[in-house]
């Protein structure tokens, strides 16, 4: 099957430049990031996409078996690396695309040069036994796969928020605020259970390439616990805490957001 | 396809049976049905008119042979009239006019190939 | 929709509501001197006014909706005493300590961030969006949020309003919907399952009903093809080739009235007896008036049974194949000569199989030379309806095979299915095929011209 096609892949910016790669999180897709695309645009070439399952992604590439861990996720990603024919990449994952691209890393460790981390969770529920703090309790985690479960929350059709149109802003048009990180629920369902029932945070130990990680001062999906976690189990690793709040500073904080990435991608090693 | 209609009429020889449609695997129980229905005195005659039949599987043969069974536990006789040449030739195939009294459709060609 | 208010139009509204309460200046004075009309007058707008919620306060305290205010970050700033009742708060608890947020369960939080905040901020309004919020008990509430930004005179935005609506009743009725549409795709998967388990028992057993594989004849090329109408029932045609054991074979092939499983259970009868029968029996004529007697025992009158069937052996002799056949009511083999002719051999007056007691059944010869190929066939050949309507005969498949012949047992066989498959739909019958040939001198098995 046809990777870009299937993935949605976008491509934009300097051709021939560094190639930044832009992989959304849970609950959304590439549209997260049109906030930050135009000015990592300027002097690299952006790639985006969605999951397959996410967004505008081909729903029939959907298998419940390979999107039901990571490595599923770590295979589109690459996949589309192959396709493309890109190496050297810096990879900015946000959320729990943080940890897809510590997986596709450390498959394939030629693809990426960088990576940027986005309020990052390698896991989400607390460990009382090593008194890792993820922010959610296994109950409260239960109770959000239960209520994905039961379609509640908007993400069924039947309940899809009517979004009245712009005029303030025409240069949104109608269609981004139409569809803005659409899902269907099932699948939706599916990608909720891997990012928030996976654990990741042995795997940050193998990383081997440059890593930024951005936070958020407030933020309330991955408290600032786990960005210091993360900070201290990635070798090398360099942290940035954002004055911003909640949990997606590329829409809440845009021009810091891709300021931080643009200066990362843009250092020497 | 065309649905299975049936009428039967008494007469003083015995009972005429009009079929007119579709003798096939789903109406065949229907035609059973009809047959069962009619009581004949030893020595009358059941006249099948096919002459509005439009098609007959294996499954109408089937009801026709047990139609035959029937009919002769009655004491009485059975013979087809009206019958259509396809048919005919069918019946002819299977050996069946040595056992029916069959009135093709007058001026049809009958002969089964070979 | 209700009007909403929030600290900046307090005094406004403030000094609206005293306006209300004060009587203009002039009025006590007429009231005092005037007569009965304006007296009337004054007490029913006093009883008026008395009875509409004209304290904005109030209004905005009491809605039949939670109203809420929060800074851009998210920190409420007021709300009404609807919504603390809903929740179980006090305002304290509430102002300037919590965020709208902290107020929603976990998925509704990581909507609000991934959705809802982001759409506010584009479009400065979001309605009609579900979710659900924490009591102080613990409890959820599920209700209907819109949201509206609040831009100052710069167009620089301030703050957030948010109305809250009480959705339980549908949230009650939705999750019956939800309920009832689960359980029907539930009971569609089961369905399907056992569907798919009934294919695959019945093609099992279909396959125990015909024979595993040909077996091979020296100097001879056998090739046959079984096709059932509908995947959903067992078919009701048969055919076997086996050894008589001295040097001869046997073979017969035939279709049993009927269809599913009461026919495929005869089609088993039939062709058990049938072997023994060949086995033991002076010509194939023999053979049939033993199945005939074997059916005829087996179902009575209320329920008749019968093949129509055609069976033979097969003598050889000096490179060629003596062939003798008995038709009980089957359509007449079929011969495609090496000389590229074809034609039938003829069986006519046969008698279906297991009707009478002393049925007839045509016997006929023939000799099958190198090149020679024979066919027989069930009629769901020539029974088929073709694209054009009619069903397609006997003339037809003579006409084809002359166009074939010479060929050997497979290559007829499968230009015979591809005959089948180009019916499509037209194809309503089982149907069997069993092609018996002898190679022609200089080629392999089979060979194409």
């Amino acid at each position: 099957m046809d990777v870009v096609s299937r993935n949605n892949v976008t491509v934009t910016g300097q051709t021939g430049a560094p190639v930044i790669m832009l992989a959304h999180g849970f609950g959304c897709d590439q549209n997260m990031w049109h906030l930050v695309v135009p000015v990592l645009a300027e002097r690299f070439q952006v790639v985006l996409f969605d999951y397959v399952g996410s967004g505008r992604s081909d729903l029939t590439a959907w298998d419940q078996q390979r999107y039901g861990s990571l490595d599923g996720y770590a295979t589109d990603v690459l996949e589309i690396c192959s396709e493309l024919e890109l190496s050297d990449v810096v990879f900015v994952g946000h959320s729990v695309s943080a940890m897809v691209g510590v997986v596709a890393a450390a498959r394939e460790p030629q693809r990426f040069g960088k990576l940027v981390m986005v309020a990052p969770s390698p896991c989400y529920i607390d460990d009382p036994r090593t008194d890792y703090v993820g922010g959610f309790s296994a109950a409260d985690i239960d109770e959000l796969l239960e209520s994905l479960d039961s379609n509640y929350l908007g993400w069924a059709a039947a309940m899809a928020p009517v979004i009245m149109g712009n005029p303030d802003r025409p240069e949104l048009g109608q269609e981004l605020t139409n569809s803005f990180c659409a899902t269907d629920p099932g699948m939706a369902a599916v990608f909720a259970r891997t990012t928030f029932l996976s654990d990741s945070r042995s795997e940050l130990a193998s990383v081997r390439v440059p890593t930024l990680v951005l936070e958020c001062a407030q933020d309330a999906i991955a408290p600032r616990e786990v960005g210091a976690f993360v900070h201290a189990a990635v070798p090398g690793s360099r942290l940035v805490t954002l004055e911003a709040t909640g949990h997606c500073p590329q829409l809440s904080a845009p021009q810091a957001t891709a300021r931080e990435i643009s200066a990362f991608a843009g250092a020497a090693r | 396809m065309t649905d299975l209609h049936l009428t039967t009429q008494r007469t003083p020889a015995g009972s005429v049976l009009a079929v007119a449609g579709d003798l096939d695997h789903d109406s065949a129980g229907r035609f059973r049905g009809a047959v069962a229905l009619i009581a004949l005195q030893p020595g009358q005659l059941l006249t099948v008119d096919f002459g509005g039949l439009t098609f007959c599987d294996s499954s109408g043969i089937t009801a026709l042979i047990a139609a035959r069974n029937q009919v002769h536990e009655q004491g009485a006789d059975i013979v087809l009239t009206e019958v259509p040449a396809v048919t005919v030739r069918i019946l002819r195939l299977l050996g069946l006019d040595q056992i029916f009294r069959i009135q093709p459709v007058p001026g049809a060609d009958t002969d089964p190939v070979g | 929709m209700c009007g909403t208010t929030d600290g900046e139009s307090d005094r406004a509204d403030r000094s609206a509501h005293d306006k209300d309460q004060d009587q203009e200046p002039g009025r006590e004075q007429d009231k005092d001197s005037d007569a009965s009309g304006d007296d009337v007058h004054d007490a029913e707008r006093a009883q008026f006014s008395a009875l509409l919620e004209d304290s904005a306060e109030d209004l905005y305290d009491n809605a039949p909706c939670g109203y809420l205010s929060t800074l851009l970050d998210g920190r409420i700033a007021k709300v009404n005493t609807t919504l603390l009742d809903w929740l179980g708060h006090t305002r304290a608890e509430l102002v300037g300590r919590k965020r709208f947020s902290d107020l929603l369960t976990v998925g509704g939080r990581l909507y609000h961030e991934t959705h809802f905040a982001p759409l506010l901020a584009m479009q400065g309004q979001v309605s009609g969006i579900a979710l659900e919020l924490k009591a102080a008990d613990g409890s959820r509430l599920p209700v209907l949020v819109t949201s509206v930004v609040k831009t100052g005179t710069d167009g620089q935005p301030l703050l957030i309003r948010t109305t809250v609506f009480d959705a339980r009743d549908r949230r009650a009725y939705e999750q019956e919907l939800l309920r009832a549409r689960k359980e029907a795709e539930r009971a569609q998967e089961v369905a399907e399952a056992e569907r798919m388990r009934l294919h695959q028992v019945l093609a099992i057993l279909q396959n125990s009903l015909l024979p595993p594989a040909l077996p091979e004849v020296p100097g001879m090329e056998a090739a046959a093809y079984y096709h059932t109408a509908s995947a959903d029932q067992l078919g009701g045609d048969f055919y076997d080739l086996f050894a008589l054991g001295d040097g001869r074979w046997g073979f017969f092939l035939g279709d049993v009235c009927g269809k599913g499983p009461e026919a495929a259970a005869v089609t088993s009868l039939i062709r058990y007896t049938l072997r023994a029968a060949s086995l033991h029996a002076g010509d194939p004529a023999q053979a049939l008036d033993t199945l005939n007697a074997a059916l005829l025992e087996r179902y009575t009158g209320n329920d008749p049974r019968y093949c129509t069937t055609i069976a033979g052996t097969l003598t050889p002799r000096g490179g060629d194949l003596h062939v003798t056949v008995a038709s009980g009511g089957h359509p007449p083999a079929l011969l495609l000569r090496a000389d590229g002719t074809a034609h039938y051999l003829p069986t006519p007056g046969g008698m279906l199989v297991g009707i009478m007691p002393r049925p007839h059944f045509t016997p006929a010869t023939t000799v099958l030379r190198p090149g020679d190929t024979m066919l027989l066939y069930t009629d769901g050949l020539t029974e088929a309806r073709t694209a054009d309507g009619p069903r397609y005969s006997e003339e037809a498949l003579h006409a084809f095979a002359g166009t074939l012949a010479p060929a050997g047992a497979q290559q007829t066989v499968n230009a015979m299915t591809g005959l089948l498959e180009s019916f499509g739909d037209g194809l309503d019958d089982d149907t069997a095929l069993l092609a018996l040939g002898i190679p022609a001198p200089d080629t392999h098995t089979g060979g194409a011209r």
